[in-house]
């Protein structure tokens, strides 16, 4: 395993080992060039040393080239050419040093200039192919100058199933892996051809049978599954684009050129098609919406993990009730007010996390409660049997996310409960005698 | 007397010989063999499999538990505490919670087959010529805001069924008392997993450093019939000190915790502490688990002296409180005293206290019997939750009532005007939950004129825990425990959580 980590780590350095025969090679083709002017004349003499250099390089390229393509992400007819290439590239070389050597025969002067010129070329071609690896097919291609991108179908009309929505679907959500050269497991996404021909797992499309697609199966497995796309943690695909796809495969049959109106049953799909083409808001997931509980957006998402410990050695109870935001229930009950007093520095620095407090027990005053008011984020306070009064009420009807408070056996009376009720996010007051003593 | 107790260990005095000599060659060999063996194939596997997971978990201390336990709670708990009212032996959903006025037109008619659908009976009841079908002669009456429907053998429950999220249409997969009640406990039908309380002890730990997390108490006024094991409160293959904790149902819910008179209790401590020393010592010397759950165990019950007393003591109750609960709830180990037990218990933050009452398996004579199931437990039930309720402990605590499964439409055995047994029903039952995420007042789920088949909203077992466990924060599905090679959870492969029934 590490031997092979090695040797991938030594591939990935053919990208650059390359260029030095291409250096190389350029330089002796030109002193060879610039040799038949007289000014020039004495680089003759170089040529054959520049072209020992290159060879090696070339030699050391092609070996490293074959360690990357081990690796076996990449298209493989490409991969092919471009190995063959490659290897016919260092063997020339290395003839065309034996013959600038002198030492082997001697060809006339011209002849080897312009067979030169026809390395140069082969080393050129070689190299556009290596570059078709790494960024693609279309990466150099005259066509991008003269291509029409499409333009973004103005009305529902206009739209092609498989054009406008699900190719750029796939583009943005697999082209990375999966398009551009880049065949990992074997598949191409670039085009519907290429979508039935498959990789390694068969073809990724069975027309008209999405659960039989390979590529349906993969994108609606469970996230955790190894077999799941887009992989290595990439973002899963949207319901309404794994909708898309799938009404895409089994009405459209996955074929192009089929104009969404065209195809019978196309009211129920409009909706997410409008989403992907930006021609209505995106729809809240209902499954998210219940995930993402509603939670007050002013909580921190990190909290101070010393001021915590600090509180545990005093006996405090810390219960990290969530992680990002980071939000705490804080309980020591039946606390006196040095008990407080002793907490305060760390309550300061947990203030906008504690969104639980219990501090139930029978000696608190709204003296020792001063620092409630630093609560901003507090939503349940429990103070039962504490001696506090009226005066709390008023800290408290300021917090303004205090949902519940809990004030059974407090000496507040109704003039400080009416107090507490014009609190608008207070949902209930606990101010009863429940032992009934 | 006992100073040499003071003397510190030195590992080379002839008595620690014996431990010196359990590390011998063999123990050395598969001690050290196992650990190269672990480190050589760690670096062969940790290369692939560490890069590709990674990537999806991180950071990663490399260690799968302290990962798993790192990222609870997954979601904000609604519920700090959960009480668990288990109702064993099957209670009778038509006597209690679902309505079937229809059934009284055909009182004595056979089940139809199209209701039966083919469905598997128990041995008690398949050789029967006729399945009669045994309307409730107990009547029902609407309570509360909802107008929702409860037997006259519940008044005191319908008089709180404003706070109750019935659910009508719970089911489960084993028809007989242990694999049921196992399996709802467990999540598996066979003995051997962790029990939900234990589960959740293990996820979320304590809130209470002098009280064990899951504290189990058991009625001592019902009938036996359908016997408990302790490892239905087990912990599995969790570490030992998970597992619940019974209170005996007695005077004295935990024995020996007062010292004889005339005696200080001074050595006892030193016995201890030195018992803890050789424990460490042992810990030290073989790393077995068990050693250090027994620590804890010992360091837990020490502590217990001085906290359970406390919790115990009723004798501070006020009137009211016994008034409320019932005239049973002054007799120790009863359903009504163990609910204010329970009560106080939730006070001081235990996590999972779970009751068990014995006494609802009525194959036969069940007008009878339910009539006194249901008062001894009716009156203390409803005024546990009005006493949560009053206290505020309602807001962060989901109390839970049921069985392991329900009873049959038809009679087991003869049916007479007032007299009817109900076999064993899986299909459909009823139960509730009140308090902390749960809607109040409101009602889930519909079985069809028979309450023999789920017509709307089924809840499998394994989605109420699902849902259980959501409400105190912890996503069921990621709250796995790798146990012989593969990973478990509560909800097996299942669970979905109930999501209409939160509020």
């Amino acid at each position: 395993m590490i031997l092979s980590d090695i040797l991938t780590f030594l591939g990935r350095l053919h990208p650059m080992i390359v260029h030095l025969p291409l250096g190389f090679l350029i330089l002796a083709f030109l002193f060879r060039i610039l040799s038949h002017t007289e000014k020039f004349q004495h680089l003759n003499q170089a040529v054959s040393l520049v072209l020992l250099a290159g060879t090696i390089a070339a030699i050391l390229a092609c070996v490293f080239g074959y360690l990357l393509s081990l690796t076996g992400e990449y298209d493989r007819t490409l991969l092919r050419n471009h190995k063959w290439m490659g290897i016919t590239l260092a063997l020339v070389s290395f003839v065309f040093y034996l013959l600038s050597s002198g030492r082997w025969i001697t060809i006339p002067d011209r002849i080897f200039t312009i067979s030169f010129t026809g390395l140069v070329l082969l080393m050129v071609y070689t190299g556009h192919h290596g570059g078709m690896l790494t960024h693609g097919r279309e990466y150099i291609n005259l066509k991008i100058l003269t291509k029409n991108k499409r333009i973004k179908p103005a009305s529902m009309d206009q739209v092609y199933l498989y054009e406008d929505v699900v190719q750029p679907i796939f583009e943005a959500r697999c082209g990375q892996c999966h398009g551009g050269g880049k065949n990992k497991g074997g598949l191409s996404m670039e085009s519907i051809n290429d979508l039935l021909t498959g990789g390694k797992s068969g073809p990724a499309l069975v027309s008209g049978h999405s659960l039989e697609s390979e590529l349906y199966k993969r994108i609606t497995l469970s996230v955790s599954d190894e077999k799941f796309m887009p992989a290595n943690g990439k973002p899963p695909l949207k319901s309404h684009e794994i909708d898309i796809i799938k009404w895409w495969i089994d009405h459209a049959d996955g074929l192009e050129n089929t104009k969404l109106t065209d195809i019978k049953g196309n009211d129920t799909i409009r909706n997410k098609v409008a989403i992907v083409l930006g021609m209505a808001p995106p729809q809240e997931n209902k499954e998210e919406v219940f995930t993402a509980q509603k939670i007050n957006p002013n909580i921190p998402q990190i909290f101070d993990s010393s001021a915590v410990e600090n509180l545990r050695k005093k006996d405090w109870k810390v219960r990290i009730m969530m992680h990002q935001p980071a939000m705490l229930d804080l309980t020591k009950m039946a606390s006196n007010a040095s008990d407080i007093k002793d907490a305060l520095a760390d309550l300061k620095k947990l203030s906008g996390n504690i969104i639980w407090l219990n501090l139930a027990g029978d000696k608190l005053t709204e003296k020792d409660l001063a620092f409630l008011s630093d609560l901003g984020n507090l939503e349940r306070l429990r103070l039962e049997g504490n001696p506090v009064s009226d005066e709390l009420c008023n800290r408290l009807k300021d917090l303004n996310n205090l949902e519940v408070v809990n004030l059974n056996e407090t000496k507040v009376s109704p003039i400080g409960l009416d107090l507490l009720k014009k609190s608008p996010s207070l949902k209930r007051i606990y101010s009863g005698d429940p032992a009934g003593k | 007397m006992s100073e040499h107790h003071d003397i510190p260990f030195r590992l080379n005095l002839p008595d620690f010989d014996s431990i010196h000599d359990k590390m011998d060659r063999r123990r050395f060999l598969t001690k050290t063999s196992f650990g190269l063996g672990t480190m050589a194939l760690g670096s062969l596997l940790g290369n692939s499999c560490v890069q590709n997971s990674s990537k999806i978990i991180t950071p990663s201390s490399g260690d799968l538990e302290s990962d798993i336990l790192k990222a609870i709670p997954h979601l904000a708990p609604k519920a700090k505490r959960v009480v668990y009212l288990f109702m064993s032996g099957g209670p009778s959903q038509i006597e209690t919670f679902d309505y079937k006025p229809s059934l009284t037109n055909m009182m004595g008619q056979g089940l139809p087959d199209s209701v039966r659908n083919g469905q598997r009976l128990t041995g008690m009841s398949a050789n029967q010529g006729i399945l009669p079908v045994a309307p409730s002669i107990f009547k029902f009456n609407q309570h509360g805001g909802n107008k929702t429907w409860v037997s006259e053998l519940l008044p005191h429950t319908a008089s709180v069924v404003d706070d109750l999220c019935i659910v009508k249409s719970i089911y489960t997969e084993a028809i007989n008392h242990d694999p049921a009640i196992t399996f709802f406990q467990t999540g598996n039908q066979l003995p051997g997993r962790p029990s939900i309380g234990s589960w959740i002890s293990y996820g979320l730990g304590s809130d209470n450093d002098n009280l064990p997390t899951f504290i189990v108490l058991v009625s001592k006024n019902a009938p036996q019939d359908q016997p408990l094991y302790a490892r239905l409160w087990g912990n599995g293959f969790l570490p030992t000190k998970y597992q619940g904790v019974q209170f005996r149902s007695g005077k004295d819910p935990v024995l020996y915790l007062n010292n004889p008179d005339g005696y200080d209790g001074e050595d006892r401590k030193e016995m201890l502490e030195y018992l803890y020393k050789l424990n460490e010592q042992q810990n030290s010397a073989y790393s077995d688990p068990e050693m250090s759950a027994r620590i804890s165990q010992y360091e837990m019950a020490y502590r217990m002296q001085s906290s359970v007393p406390e919790v115990m003591d009723l004798s501070k109750e006020p009137r009211q409180i016994f008034e409320l609960y019932g005239k049973d709830s002054k007799e120790p180990g009863t359903f009504a005293a163990n609910c204010i037990l329970a009560r106080k218990l939730l006070e001081k933050d235990v996590k999972f206290v779970q009751l068990y009452h014995q006494g609802w398996d009525m194959h036969g004579g069940l007008p009878s019997a339910i009539k006194k199931q249901c008062k001894d437990t009716d009156q203390a039930t409803a005024a546990f939750i009005t006493d949560l309720k009053r206290r505020g402990l309602l807001e962060d605590t989901l109390v839970v009532w049921g069985g392991e499964f329900g009873r049959t439409v038809y009679s087991q055995g003869k049916l007479t005007a007032t007299d009817y047994g109900r076999d064993h029903h899986p299909r459909c039952f009823t139960m509730w939950m009140a308090g902390a995420g749960v809607k109040a007042g409101f009602s889930y789920g519909e079985t069809d004129d028979f309450s023999y088949n789920i017509i709307k909203d089924p809840v499998h077992v394994h989605d109420f825990q699902a849902t259980l466990l959501h409400l105190m924060g912890i996503d069921h599905e990621r709250l796995t425990y790798k146990f012989q090679g593969r990973r478990f959870r509560l909800t097996d492969v299942e669970g979905k959580v109930v999501k209409n029934i939160l509020s």
